[in-house]
């Protein structure tokens, strides 16, 4: 007889806007090193919109906690092997590298751009953990169908990254600046993710077994199975496909990978807790 | 730390009379709820934020058809490998002097992880408070010298108070009479501390098996999951950044094929 914590919808944003952040920055910093002159749109694209984000996370978990001045009682401790306590560091942590990344990237010299890239590559481990940590903290519960694949945080990551990378390609589209080459390769990148998050979330499946119902069978099924697995993985992979040269469609696309990755954590945190 | 202070609830001794419950209820000021149907005598249907102690009332069908009570006055566990306080991001679940497990109020910030971490469904959220709460085994009480309230009401002796060692052999010993005297399936529950959770500080005599009460057969620690969930994710980072850097490597030679 377990009792489910009564994570609703702020955590539902927190998980979804926390993982773009997450994702946007990492991929913000992999264009930024590894990238070219001009894959700089997409690397400023993806620093500037983790800080409003990880802002907006920082509101939502304090909200979340009833008495916000309670949120400090998080700093007097960090606790290693407490997904919760290190994520609170580390969501402050990571609002200070996008913050900094942010400001660098309208730098116009070549040693702020390479100071820039060095705070890229550090960062880039906190955007990993900010997209990763919210899952491992869903594994390390007593809810079976949370815990038993451990593979929460690998699918979390995943599906931060396919959501981080389309929410880059939509700001490049809505700002025009889908012209470049940057354009193409984020699309591509995120073609790789979702591609990846597919087979995460079938080994996801398959590991949980029966523990998977919730998700699988039930009243939350038709939204999994249509709103995740369909209409936010399966039909964005085909859209790209059939119509990368047509970018209000590869903007489409884009944007069902981002009703996607709300629909996951939608789905995850209210379908046992409902 | 002082020897490990614990209840062991023989739910063989146990009349269903609820003494414990309300004690507890008295003792703690926890305030009135609105009472639920649970189709038995039980109210209510699990541990809430005013319930800390509570008597199961299960009906086991016997092989005559007919129903047998088993009642079970359940309580927290105050487990040696405890899930809740290794989740608290606070500090403040924590393990005092005699073994047992606490939240003090005023360090607990509501995150509610503890509620998810606990292998047994205890802890509980205080909706008024903001807070998570649980039963204490009467902390004031014992700092006091005097045993936990629900203990004290027992009018059978199903509760007993006492050191961890002292009651487990007890507990033994009466396995034993209740096998001799024909209780098949009497059985303790958790009372081994090389078992599961490290051992519980309120364990348990049961008459049947731990699922027919709704306690988990093997209770596992939740945080036993954290290093492999984390490696994967490094791998899973690992396999999206090298997807990453494949898409947006610089060829040099400015070709698009994406």
């Amino acid at each position: 007889m377990l009792k489910t914590p009564g994570w609703e919808m702020m955590i539902v944003w927190y998980f979804f806007l926390g993982g773009i952040a997450g994702g946007a920055y990492f991929t913000a910093a992999i264009a930024d090193n590894f990238g070219g002159a001009r894959d700089r749109q997409v690397a400023r694209a993806g620093y500037v919109l983790s800080l409003p984000l990880v802002m907006a996370c920082g509101v939502l978990l304090i909200a979340d906690l009833g008495v916000p001045t309670r949120f400090l009682n998080m700093l007097r401790v960090l606790k290693f092997w407490d997904p919760m306590s290190i994520g609170a560091w580390v969501v402050g942590a990571f609002g200070m590298f996008s913050f900094v990344s942010s400001v660098l990237s309208f730098s116009t010299s070549a040693r702020t751009d390479a100071l820039r890239r060095k705070i890229g590559l550090v960062g880039i481990f906190f955007g990993f953990f900010l997209a990763s940590y919210t899952g491992v903290l869903l594994s390390s519960s007593a809810q079976p169908f949370w815990s038993e694949a451990r593979l929460m945080g690998a699918l979390f990551l995943a599906s931060g990254a396919s959501t981080g990378m389309a929410a880059i390609s939509l700001i490049l589209f809505l700002t025009g600046a889908s012209a470049g080459e940057g354009w193409g390769k984020v699309k591509k990148a995120d073609r790789y993710s979702m591609v990846f998050e597919l087979c995460v979330l079938a080994i996801f499946l398959a590991l949980l077994g029966s523990a998977a119902t919730p998700l699988t069978s039930g009243h939350f099924a038709p939204l999994f199975w249509g709103g995740l697995v369909g209409v936010g993985l399966i039909v964005p992979l085909l859209l790209d496909l059939v119509g990368h040269r047509v970018k209000t469609l590869a903007a489409l696309s884009a944007l069902l990978v981002l009703a996607g990755g709300f629909v996951l954590r939608y789905v995850v945190l209210m379908s046992i807790q409902s | 730390m002082a020897r490990t202070l614990a209840m062991f609830t023989d739910t063989s001794l146990c009349i269903g009379c609820r003494a414990c419950q309300v004690a507890c209820k008295q003792w703690n000021e926890l305030g009135m709820e609105v009472p639920e149907w649970t189709g038995t005598y039980q109210n209510h249907e699990h541990f809430t934020d005013k319930t800390f102690r509570l008597v199961r009332f299960i009906e086991e069908p016997k092989p005559t058809g007919d129903l047998a009570w088993l009642l079970m006055s359940d309580v927290c566990k105050h487990c040696a490998q405890a899930g809740c306080l290794d989740a608290c991001p606070t500090g403040a679940i924590y393990r005092t002097e005699y073994g047992t497990v606490n939240i003090s109020q005023d360090v607990c910030n509501g995150c509610r992880y503890c509620v998810s971490s606990c292998p047994f469904g205890v802890v509980a959220f205080n909706e008024s408070t903001g807070t998570a709460t649980k039963c204490t085994f009467c902390n004031d009480r014992i700092h006091n010298g005097l045993g936990p309230a629900c203990a004290k009401a027992c009018p059978t002796e199903s509760i007993q108070f006492g050191f961890r060692d002292d009651l487990v052999a007890k507990a033994q010993k009466r396995v034993e009479t209740l096998k001799a005297m024909g209780f098949k399936d009497a059985q303790l529950y958790g009372a081994d501390a090389k078992g599961f959770l490290g051992g519980l500080n309120a364990f348990f005599l049961l008459l049947s098996r731990p699922g027919t009460y709704h306690l988990p057969e093997n209770p596992k620690l939740p945080q036993r999951n954290v290093v492999v969930d984390s490696l994967l994710s490094i791998g899973s980072a690992l396999i999206v950044g090298l997807g990453a850097l494949l898409a947006f490597r610089d060829r040099g030679k400015g070709r698009d094929d994406a």
